[in-house]
């Protein structure tokens, strides 16, 4: 798995992994997209993906920046709200939905 | 079953309540047990649980985990206890006849991979569709009995806040049984038979109105403008309250214990055992006691704020603050709990997960300024601006802030020395906004408020009796100097004339006796210590006797000067002020309550703090290191103190 210390540009890591992932930072308000990587099974993936932040689990963006606010939804009936600190959500890989971008 | 009378010992069944953080699950064991739960630590650790006899069982509430296989703290319990290697105090360690295991209906998803933990572990399993009356509101339909087959075991709808289902759900746990299924364990798989499974049993259409008006109000709580001024705003009230609402039974309490006592007084004849009593421990008890009004308003309101949802958002406001400090935003509650009282706000740290984040947060807790430092603060204020409330005021602030910045530097000094390492960035849930659960807040409250009465309230108490004997003993014979003026009063006719010279003799007879005590004697031995922050002899007591517990300090200081420790009347507060030296000279001149008014924002004169650091951080050595530190920053921030205003005067 690719693990990437500060993934602040997408145009490099698109290179490096698969087309059109960014990272969850650089989801805009309101977009959705998957989940793909979270880097190596360090403690805190850990903890993210027993908090619902799994591979392929459905996210939208709420609230952009520091913390940033994602709705883990479709599954959840609007009851499932992270709020991540920037330095985590920069780590998670995101494939933008279709739909929802641009 | 056979594994019913697998615990001989207490020859009981026990359930152990498994589940995410956030579902429900205390409030579900309330609804189960009423008002039978005890709160009890797993022995060695600060982590606790509550537990309830229910029909020969007894049933554990465990800490809300998102998976088993973590390595905090929370999780290593939950598989400890659920393999027999532990359980909370008063439960046998025994591993448990059933599981039963409580999950979100409005968030199936991520809850079943609990589940399919749970099945691992071969035990009798019942799963506990909770909030199952949300769920519906919202137009999710899980079709509960297509899930029973799925996970091989018995699954009730039900909902801890109405009630709905919870008969029916003891009534399976009677008769639950090991799975008949098993499920994945490597965490993929785990993902994918989730996902299996609720494509199965649940049909469910996302309202999109209810997530616009939480986007709006995430949004608003956390911005960087609005939001911190929702948070002050949120505080200032909460704190506004606890003060206003608390004065009342404090001073009904304070009203109370001084009746009791001169009940006692009256009633006893004169001697050791009613000084004891009246002196010792009533005082001891009653000075105690009088904070329960605030601790047990901090923590209703508290939970209530909690279970709002809207505190898991300020964490995030704060977040920004404490990071650059060493702390995160997890520190939140404990730090704000301590400007109450250092104890709760340090138990509090329990919630704080990073283990390093954890220490330092219980380190620096004692710097925020408690309620007991604000009787000596409002003494040396009006000293040092006697004409100016103005001055007084900002003066008091003052004494909020310095304390405040002393423990954010201090939790910076540790984070680079001995708990080196940045604090662990935030990820955390936010819980949809929900009108509190009052039950779940009386319980807690309850339950902090036994924990203070018998922890703190026994030492308080040992601690007074052994400061009054300290201070009571030995007696001191009798002063030539009143024993003239009683000889006066006796001769003279005048009424007005026996009191004023009785009272004189009184006064001399107190202070004769505070110098000849044992405590007078350790002021005058110890007091060279104290000469470079400008204390005398008798400000030195004050200062020894307040290392039990600060707000003694003023009680001390008035029977010391006046004989009496009536500090409610103002005449009280001007004769400190106006108190002499053994020389001569003022006990409180600029330079010495400057030096005062920094020992008492910096000092730990707690000494409940200091056992309670202790077992909260595992060890004496943090207690040792916070006492050893806090003492040398209070000496050294009093000495520039004292000296700098001598200086300048």
């Amino acid at each position: 798995m690719l693990t990437q210390e500060q993934p602040s540009q997408s145009e490099t890591l698109s290179h490096e992994s698969g087309a059109g992932w960014i990272p969850l930072t650089e989801l805009s308000r309101g977009q959705s997209g998957r989940v793909q990587l979270q880097g190596a099974a360090t403690e805190e993936v850990k903890m993210l993906r027993a908090m619902g932040l799994r591979p392929n689990a459905s996210v939208t963006m709420c609230r952009h920046g520091q913390p940033c606010i994602v709705s883990l939804s479709g599954a959840c009936g609007g009851g499932c709200r992270i709020g991540l600190a920037k330095e985590i959500a920069g780590r998670v890989m995101i494939e933008v939905d279709s739909e929802t971008n641009g | 079953m056979s594994s019913v009378d697998a615990a001989p010992i207490v020859g009981s069944r026990i359930v152990a309540l498994l589940g995410n953080p956030n579902v429900g699950k205390t409030t579900l064991f309330n609804r189960i047990v009423g008002l039978r739960a005890k709160t009890s630590n797993f022995p060695g650790t600060t982590q606790e649980a509550r537990h309830a006899r229910l029909d020969g069982s007894v049933l554990v509430d465990l800490p809300g985990v998102y998976s088993l296989n973590l390595d905090m703290a929370e999780s290593v319990l939950c598989r400890q206890t659920l393999s027999g290697e532990t359980a909370p105090a008063g439960v046998e360690a025994e591993v448990p006849n059933a599981v039963l295991v409580v999950i979100d209906a409005t968030n199936l998803v991520r809850n079943l991979a609990i589940v399919a933990e749970a099945i691992a572990l071969r035990l009798p399993t019942v799963v506990a569709v909770n909030m199952i009356d949300l769920a519906n509101r919202r137009g999710i339909h899980i079709d509960l009995d297509r899930l029973s087959e799925c996970l091989g075991c018995t699954v009730v709808g039900c909902s801890g806040r109405t009630g709905e289902g919870v008969d029916e759900l003891v009534q399976k746990l009677e008769s639950a049984r090991i799975p008949d299924r098993s499920a994945p364990s490597e965490l993929d798989a785990i993902d994918a038979w989730s996902d299996d499974i609720y494509s199965l049993v649940a049909s469910a259409c996302v309202s999109p109105q209810n997530d616009r008006i939480t986007d709006r109000l995430d949004r608003a709580f956390t911005h960087p403008l609005v939001g911190v001024l929702t948070f002050v705003a949120v505080m200032t009230g909460l704190f506004w309250v606890i003060f206003q609402l608390a004065t009342v039974p404090m001073d009904l309490i304070d009203a109370w214990f001084g009746t009791i006592g001169g009940w006692v007084g009256s009633v006893l004849p004169e001697g050791a055992i009613r000084d004891l009593l009246v002196d010792g421990m009533i005082a001891g008890i009653g000075g105690t006691v009088i904070f329960l009004p605030q601790i047990v308003l901090l923590f209703f309101l508290l939970a209530l704020l909690e279970g709002t949802g809207y505190l898991a958002r300020a964490a995030f406001v704060i977040d920004r603050v404490l990071r650059p400090f060493g702390m995160s935003g997890h520190s939140f509650v404990p730090l704000l709990s301590s400007h109450a009282c250092a104890i709760p706000g340090i138990m509090a740290c329990r919630s704080v997960p990073d283990p390093k984040d954890r220490l330092a947060t219980i380190l620096v807790a004692p710097f925020m300024s408690c309620t007991a430092r604000i009787p000596v603060y409002v003494l040396l204020t009006v000293i040092l601006f006697p004409d100016s409330p103005a001055m007084q005021a900002v003066a008091f602030t003052g004494c909020y802030v310095i304390g405040a910045l002393a423990g954010l530097m201090s939790s910076l000094v540790a984070r680079r020395t001995i708990l080196k390492g940045a604090s662990r960035p935030m990820a955390m849930e936010l819980p949809s906004y929900r009108f509190p659960d009052l039950k779940a807040a009386f319980m807690l409250t309850y339950d902090r408020a036994v924990l203070f009465l018998r922890k703190a309230g026994t030492l308080i108490v040992a601690v007074s009796i052994v400061l009054w004997w300290l201070g009571a003993y030995p007696h001191a014979d009798t002063p030539q100097e009143s024993v003239e003026l009683r000889q006066q009063a006796v001769l003279s006719s005048d009424s007005e004339t026996i009191a004023s010279l009785e009272s004189q003799a009184d006064l001399i007879e107190a202070r004769h006796a505070s110098a000849q005590s044992f405590l007078g004697r350790i002021g005058s031995t110890v007091q060279p210590v104290f000469e470079p922050l400008g204390y005398d002899r008798q400000l030195t007591v004050g200062v020894l006797a307040s290392f039990a517990a600060r707000e003694v300090f003023v009680s001390t200081m008035a029977v010391q000067v006046v004989g009496s420790d009536d500090t409610e009347d103002d005449g009280v507060l001007s004769s400190i002020a106006n108190a002499k030296r053994d020389d001569g000279s003022l006990v409180f001149t600029r330079a010495t309550s400057w030096s005062l008014l920094m020992y008492y924002i910096l000092a730990m004169l707690c000494l409940p703090t200091v056992v309670v650091t202790a077992k909260e951080a595992g060890g004496w050595k943090w207690a040792w290191l916070q006492l050893g530190w806090m003492t040398l920053l209070a000496y050294g921030g009093a000495m520039i103190a004292f000296q700098a205003v001598s200086l300048l005067s």
